[in-house]
């Protein structure tokens, strides 16, 4: 009997947990009449992204809601843990919840193709502030994502070049050796970049694969191989974590020529990380770190979100109030955001101006800014 | 293949400092699989506890600041040890929790082989989705305490302090280890009831007590990894353990799994074979390589390259 | 057994069962039809007031139903072909799934098959990978099978990882959708808007799965699973090809999962690698476990359960992972025979399965 009663407690545990938490769900949040949702990876392995991410969102919805307290906008959280598997589960409902008038997001290009074809049905505009993926806007291509997808940062093919230009700028003879994560963003990148070395003259001697996607940290054999093809000038295509942890190892071996990386490693973190060994390495990007607008409004960041702006902080924040911006001005069905994305001309954090394309790319999108790692800050170079 | 020739050493030396972070972890895998004949699955978070353990020691119990530049001297000294207790002890005593909670109801019912190997699978997810929801899934940057320049060169190969650390220390904690349950009271209790149980339990040895202090030994161990991991690597994350997990208990089985002494060999071949397959394959083809290579072994000698302790048919 | 295990021998599978044998022909058989009705009805309970509850937030479901739950169960019964009825432990079971996925997505971007042709492939090539994995490793016993099995699947996830001619990392987009079998009110039309009829097809594909299951069960092959999962050695000295069967169910299970993994790849439209990790073969593993190894409704009920709790419980977010994990520990330690076990007295004679830790 005893037992029967323990079977029962655990079962009765269980169920409160499920109705409770619906309870704390209904309970928690004010319903608005409104919503834009975020799209990223807010658990799982690269977590951390999505987390930068909705705090740019939740900041510039933070500010859009204190300043029109009457037609407030709520905001809806779609984890998609960054992968197209995940995609393809949330995308459906996200697709079908009318009160969603735009999405942030997807952050990943994986899980942008998995999701649009039903975000193409339902007419859901997307912005994306991270998905590079150069097929994402090309109409021929299977993984188009138009006329629903937009996105703020450049395209790989626009970025590997540039990357490719300013590593190897200024070196006398440049030997170049590539390394990517294996990630669909750092393999897709280092394509670019070799073709780009390889219109150069100075084609990569030699290109290898760590593993990115899991958490290795022993890059000691492809080091070995940088040292034995006599590199001075290595690419990193990646993200910062692992760019760091590379880096540091890679000068610890005695390597003292160029490290350069795209905008996956342009982030503070990246310097964190490495310390010391960041020192001199060259990125490039297509936008500013959050930072760059000011002490007072990234201190403002961190006490609204409680998170210190991230990686894609500025694109995050961008597309938000160009979303919010649009519902302002009255459009508060799917197909008008659509249009007023479509047609308008914003002003981004920097003080730039953003239109879209017909493909969904920003017009200014082209354009790859340098940056150079000195003293433990990263420096812009202007443009590439 | 030109790497191969041309780098041997280097890759050697490389190879072999991972093999010995790899013995480490295998010994918590090995240990209990020894006496219980169960995976530990959570052992790959148990290393993952000790790394963050280290950090935390160091960061903000000793006030190390990441990036700050390398220890000297005595705070050089005292760091370290501080640390790699911590990080031990952190391992260990996760170890003996993993064990209470997810192990020690189900054994005492002798239930099926497979709801242990869940249950460490519910605890392995609780472990690292706390860490993730502590640290907000970032990475976490370790304060350096050795210099990482090179130290001098054999034959060609760069030999750093921090990887020559864990060339000398890592084999003493093993052989200590070897020497502890071959000759100790508590040791032969351990092989006792790894030999037969229900013998052992005859014979007066307490089976509950037994059992956690090879959790115990095994998290030690584990946690010992994880310290010289975050002396040579520096940074952790909350999914650390994964890749490493799987690799230390590819080891294990390599070497032939409840075997120490196979701990051992499987781990250093698996360290090398890595490198060696990287520097020769590139680093994508690494873990295929590993798993074919094991599989040849496997089929050459089904309980690995030494063998089991016991030889006994099961599921 | 002693009387402080009575909750673990409080078992509703014998509850069942006993109330099933007291039944005549014609009430099985409608209770039977009744159960598959209300399994088809299932899409359409979010629509009304009574069992709403059933929601998930964020995602939609009857997609829920289809993509985790449908290919969750599918994928339980077909592991519990290996480990459940033959006793093998098998860490590397998504390896089938991506097989069938990418057979899906091979053909039907490259040819002109369609879904329906492409299944049987699909489910050929799986079970052609298990024949080939079987020979060499079914040798390994316990936990070494586990490993090389383990292997596998990473192996099969690395290769199409490094393979750009399939996509790499960035994985197939566009994969075709069954072409729509015209139906008056267009119930079983095949698009990205028309779940529930995926759904059908699902449930179709559990109910052959479980049927072929039941039938092989009481013949030969369901015998000489049993005796290997009982004793291994004392089987083959009686006479039965262990080698012969274990391949057979290994390849059955394998061919289970290829079906899975075709409809995975007809229904998302895009397939990439990280669908196919080491983390869905523990879970397709704990599924088993977790219902009951062995016991159908058992599996079912778990790969249902597992499937369907992180989506339930999406509200809470960053913490839904954590609270799977601590269902994981808690149930296991409280029913550590799954939720409907297996018959008691298969267990209790089974001293191949139990840890001889007592």
């Amino acid at each position: 009997m005893k037992k029967n009663m323990k079977l029962g407690v655990a079962l009765v545990t269980a169920a409160t947990l499920i109705s409770g938490g619906a309870v704390a769900t209904s309970a928690s949040a004010t319903t608005y009449k409104y919503y834009i949702a975020y799209q990223g990876p807010l658990t799982g392995d690269n977590k951390q992204t999505g987390l930068d991410e909705i705090a740019g969102v939740k900041y510039a919805l933070a500010l859009y809601n204190k300043a029109n307290p009457k037609a407030q906008v709520g905001l809806k959280q779609v984890d998609d843990q960054g992968s197209g598997p995940g995609a393809s589960v949330v995308a459906p409902g996200t697709a079908k919840d009318k009160s969603i008038l735009a999405i942030v997001g997807p952050a990943f290009s994986g899980a942008s193709v998995a999701s649009f074809p039903y975000y193409k049905a339902a007419g859901l505009p997307l912005i994306s502030p991270s998905a590079t993926r150069v097929t994402l806007t090309d109409p021929s291509s299977t993984d188009f994502g138009g006329p629903v997808f937009h996105r703020l940062p450049s395209k790989d093919d626009k970025q590997g070049p540039a990357l490719a230009k300013y590593a190897i700028q200024g070196v006398k003879s440049p030997v170049v050796y590539t390394v990517n994560d294996q990630s669909s963003y750092g393999t897709g990148l280092d394509g670019y970049v070799q073709s780009a070395l390889k219109a150069l003259g100075h084609a990569a001697v030699g290109t290898d694969s760590v593993d990115g996607t899991n958490t290795t940290l022993d890059f000691s054999a492809t080091i070995s191989k940088i040292k034995d093809s006599k590199t001075n000038v290595v690419i990193y295509s990646g993200y910062y974590a692992q760019a760091a942890g590379f880096v540091k190892q890679l000068r610890n071996a005695g390597f003292t020529g160029i490290f350069a990386s795209g905008d996956g490693t342009y982030d503070p973190g990246f310097i964190d990380g490495a310390g010391d060994a960041a020192e001199g390495a060259r990125l490039t990007a297509s936008s500013a770190v959050f930072q760059d607008a000011g002490k007072a409004i990234a201190a403002d960041f961190k006490k609204v979100t409680g998170n210190a702006p991230g990686t894609y902080a500025t694109e995050d924040f961008d597309a938000a109030n160009i979303i919010l911006s649009c519902i302002k001005k009255g459009n508060t069905t799917r197909a008008k955001i659509q249009k007023c994305i479509n047609t308008g001309t914003f002003t981004g954090l920097m003080g730039n101006t953003i239109k879209f394309d017909k493909n969904g790319d920003t017009a200014g999108a082209g354009f790859i800014n340098a940056f150079l790692v000195t003293g433990g800050t990263i420096i812009s170079k202007g443009q590439i | 293949m030109h790497t191969l020739i041309s780098q041997f050493w280097q890759l050697t030396f490389s190879g072999a400092v991972q093999g010995f972070i790899y013995i480490l972890i295998s010994l918590g895998y090995t240990m209990v699989y020894g006496v219980l004949r169960m995976i530990n699955f959570a052992n790959s978070e148990i290393f993952m506890v000790g790394t963050f353990a280290t950090i935390v020691v160091s960061r903000d119990i000793l006030g190390h600041q990441p990036n700050s530049g390398d220890l000297h001297g005595f705070t050089l000294i005292y760091s370290m040890l501080f640390c790699l207790i911590a990080s031990m002890l952190a391992s260990g005593v996760t170890a003996v929790i993993v064990e209470l909670v997810a192990y020690r109801r189900l054994r005492s019912r002798g239930t099926n082989r497979l709801a242990p190997l869940i249950s460490a699978i519910g605890m392995s997810i609780v472990l690292s989705e706390s860490v993730s929801l502590l640290t907000a899934g970032r990475a976490t940057i370790a304060p350096e305490m050795l210099h990482k320049s090179s130290l001098f060169t054999i034959l060609g190969a760069n030999i750093r302090v921090d990887q020559l650390l864990v060339f000398i220390v890592a084999p003493i904690m093993f052989f200590g280890l070897q020497r502890f349950v071959n000759h100790t009271r508590l040791g032969k209790g351990i092989r006792a009831v790894s030999m037969n149980e229900e013998t052992a339990k005859l014979m007066g040895v307490n089976l509950n007590r037994v059992i956690s202090i090879t959790f115990l030994i095994g998290g030690l161990m584990t946690g010992a990894a994880a310290f010289f991991f975050e002396t040579v690597y520096e940074a952790t994350k909350f999914n650390i353990g994964f890749n490493i997990g799987i690799a230390a208990f590819t080891a294990a089985v390599l070497g032939g799994i409840g075997n120490i002494r196979g701990a051992f060999v499987g781990g250093l071949t698996l360290g090398l074979l890595e490198t060696y397959a990287s520097a020769v394959l590139g680093s994508q083809w690494k873990a295929i390589t590993v798993f074919i290579v094991l599989v040849l072994v496997l089929l050459v000698r089904p309980n690995g390259l030494f063998g089991e302790a016991i030889q006994q048919s099961r599921v | 057994m002693r009387t402080t295990n009575s909750l673990r021998n409080f078992n509703v599978r014998d509850k069942g069962a006993a109330i099933w044998s007291g039944w005549n022909r014609l009430q099985r058989t409608s209770f039977g039809i009744a159960m598959i009705l209300l399994a088809g009805a299932l899409p359409f309970a979010g629509n009304y007031s009574f069992s709403n509850f059933l929601n998930t937030p964020i995602s939609n479901f009857a997609d829920v139903l289809i993509y985790p739950v449908g290919m969750f169960v599918l994928m339980s019964l077909g592991l519990n072909i290996v480990v459940g009825k033959s006793g093998m432990l098998d860490l590397g079971y998504v390896a089938f799934f991506a097989i069938g996925a990418y057979t899906m997505a091979i053909c039907g971007k490259w040819t002109h098959l369609n879904t329906w042709e492409i299944l049987p492939l699909g489910i050929a090539f799986a079970m052609i990978a298990g024949v080939l994995l079987g020979i060499p490793t079914l040798r390994l016993r316990g936990d070494y099978l586990a490993i090389v099995t383990m292997g596998f699947g990473e192996i099969v996830r690395i290769t199409a990882l490094n393979t750009q001619k399939i996509g790499g990392p960035n994985g197939m987009a566009n994969v075709p959708n069954p072409p729509s079998i015209h139906t008056p009110l267009g119930v079983l039309d095949f698009n990205i808007m028309t779940p529930n009829s995926f759904y059908w097809f699902v449930l179709v594909l559990i109910l052959l799965t479980i049927w072929m299951i039941r039938r092989l069960s009481v013949r030969r092959p369901g015998r000489a699973w049993e005796a290997i999962r009982q004793d291994e050695d004392a089987a083959e000295l009686m006479g039965v090809p262990t080698l012969k069967y274990k391949i057979w169910s290994f390849t059955l299970g394998a061919g289970v999962g290829g079906a899975a993994g075709v409809v995975y790849a007809s229904k998302t439209l895009y397939i990439s690698p990280d669908a196919f990790t080491f983390n869905i073969s523990v879970l397709i593993l704990s599924c088993v476990v977790f219902g009951g190894i062995g016991n159908i409704w058992g599996v079912v009920l778990g790969g249902v359960f597992l499937a369907y709790l992180p989506e339930r419980i999406r509200f809470i977010s960053n913490a839904r992972q954590l609270v799977f994990g601590l269902t994981l520990v808690i149930i296991m330690n409280f029913r550590p025979d799954g939720i409907l076990p297996r018959k008691k007295r298969e267990k209790l004679s089974s001293p191949a399965i139990e840890t001889g830790a007592k």
